[in-house]
């Protein structure tokens, strides 16, 4: 059996190619999650906060530069044909999505753990923040990186519907989802709509199973039941809707207009 | 005969503006049959319907009504992955990801036709010579003059051995000189490696040059089809060009 491994590997081995030779994807790495993990733990020590209220930040810190950085490397499978007017291209090729989607996480998961190793690190010599013990943080690393995957989904698949001129939600939808999920703060802190809203978002859950391990309880039961069911719920959807958006960029020539 | 392409009544509208308001008429009851083999010539002027022709063989768009069947499959609605393994496509003025060198570029689409890495190594490297890419190898791509991007799209069009080539305007705003050597890369493609080529252009030289037969299309419409001489022959003129205005004029 021909499995389509190379085809997978192409877009991992694209994101590589644009990562290496370009400075945006080093300072997404490197330079805007170090100056946000920097201003929060300086806040952390102007505020004298005990130990455990700095990790609660310092871990949404983390985490927050670990989704933004996967995520864009799914979302990059098709702006950088969008960008490049390339797409007709990469579409010609007996490929699906599938292959573009999976292509690139394997990048961000790359791209993201680097991240979490380097801000960990950065953390504990800087504010002396450990982490917890090495099963919780395999476990909730994982889910961060599979809501990436669902992120980065959901940003091809506006961008397959309506071109270019949606290309900020790249950049946008981490940062309102993690406002959603309480990455600084519990979402019992939220009005209720946006509890309720936080409960539909399988981030929520894996934070609170990382602050778990520093003694936080939890507002929600089962969060690991309900963060990796979430995830495989809306990973299914959206593979499903990004066939569909693909039909319909075809059939509105929309395909064609981003490569002109 | 064999046909590597046939199409029935094909007809596409593009719609744009509030709610799709603005319809404009791409292509109106196309009906053809391309053989194994030949170098097949769409000829019109631009917004004639050449190119929406083109992007329904390569599935990247679909019409509105019709059939398309290329190489026996019907892909009016799904391309089949076995179908798209076939086929490739150069269009002029082509775009590839801009910071990749040439080797990367060539080296990204030929593992899209899922090839292992001996496999791309060997393409890649017959593609290089063959389309004297050496010294740009390592050039990327958005430093390329336009006659080299032509080249790598070429060689690009190459990568899966296509037994189906669809070539939009590989000419189009290139230096004669230039031109000339695509054209007579083109030619070899057919005979040595015995492609099928669908091109679309709109200089009759070209046309005229390079196809076994050619259909004239205007306004989305097939007006005539037929070798260079059949359509002399219909129109009673000496040139193309004057058979073309001649049945634009009808």
């Amino acid at each position: 059996m021909n499995l389509p491994i190379n085809r997978v590997l192409a877009f991992t081995y694209r994101n590589y190619a644009f990562a290496k030779r370009n400075l945006f994807p080093f300072l997404e790495m490197i330079f805007w999650p170090a100056i946000g993990l920097v201003s929060i733990g300086l806040m952390g020590d102007f505020l004298s906060l005990e130990d455990k209220m700095r990790s609660f930040l310092l871990i949404g810190a983390i985490y927050s530069g670990v989704l933004q950085v996967t995520q864009l490397d799914v979302s990059y499978s098709l702006l950088y044909d969008v960008w490049s007017k390339s797409i007709k291209q990469t579409f010609l090729a007996p490929i699906s999505q599938y292959d573009y989607i999976i292509g690139a996480w394997l990048f961000g998961i790359v791209r993201g753990t680097v991240v979490f190793v380097l801000l960990g690190i950065f953390s504990w010599l800087s504010f002396g923040f450990k982490l917890p013990s090495i099963d919780i943080v395999a476990i909730s690393l994982a889910g961060i990186l599979l809501y990436a995957l669902i992120l980065g989904m959901f940003v091809c698949f506006w961008v397959l519907l309506y071109g270019q001129r949606i290309d900020i939600i790249a950049w946008t939808l981490s940062i309102l989802s993690m406002l959603v999920c309480g990455i600084y703060y519990p979402v019992t802190y939220l009005p209720k709509f946006f509890v309720w809203m936080a409960q539909l978002l399988p981030l929520t859950y894996f934070l609170e199973y990382f602050r778990l391990g520093y003694g936080f309880p939890l507002t929600f039961r089962y969060p690991l039941i309900k963060g990796f069911g979430l995830t495989l719920i809306y990973v299914f959807i959206l593979f499903y809707m990004l066939g569909r958006a693909f039909y319909k960029s075809r059939k509105s020539g929309m395909m064609l207009r981003l490569s002109e | 005969m064999e046909y590597i392409i046939k199409t029935k009544s094909l007809s596409k509208t593009y719609t744009s503006g509030f709610w799709g308001r603005n319809k404009t008429l791409a292509l109106q009851d196309i009906t053809l049959s391309i053989q194994q083999g030949e170098l097949f010539g769409v000829l019109g002027p631009n917004g004639a319907g050449k190119t929406t022709l083109l992007n329904i063989f390569s599935s990247q768009l679909i019409p509105d009504s019709g059939e398309v069947w290329i190489l026996d499959k019907n892909v009016t609605r799904k391309f089949d992955n076995a179908v798209k393994n076939k086929i490739n496509m150069i269009s002029g003025n082509p775009n590839f990801p801009w910071s990749l060198t040439v080797e990367e570029n060539l080296n990204f689409y030929a593992m899209l036709y899922n090839l292992n890495r001996t496999e791309r190594k060997k393409i890649i490297s017959e593609c290089i010579d063959m389309f004297e890419l050496n010294k740009f190898a390592r050039t990327r791509y958005d430093n390329l003059s336009t006659g080299t991007k032509q080249k790598l799209a070429l060689a690009k069009s190459l990568i899966n051995s296509p037994e189906l080539l669809l070539l939009d305007e590989p000419t189009i705003g290139l230096d004669p000189d230039i031109s000339q050597k695509i054209r007579k890369m083109i030619k070899r493609f057919q005979e040595e490696r015995k492609i099928s080529i669908v091109l679309t252009t709109h200089y009759m030289l070209e046309a005229e040059e390079l196809c076994d037969r050619i259909a004239f299309i205007k306004d989305g419409k097939i007006l005539a089809l037929g070798t260079s001489t059949e359509l002399r022959e219909i129109t009673k003129t000496n040139t193309l060009e004057e058979a073309f205005i001649e049945l634009t004029n009808k």
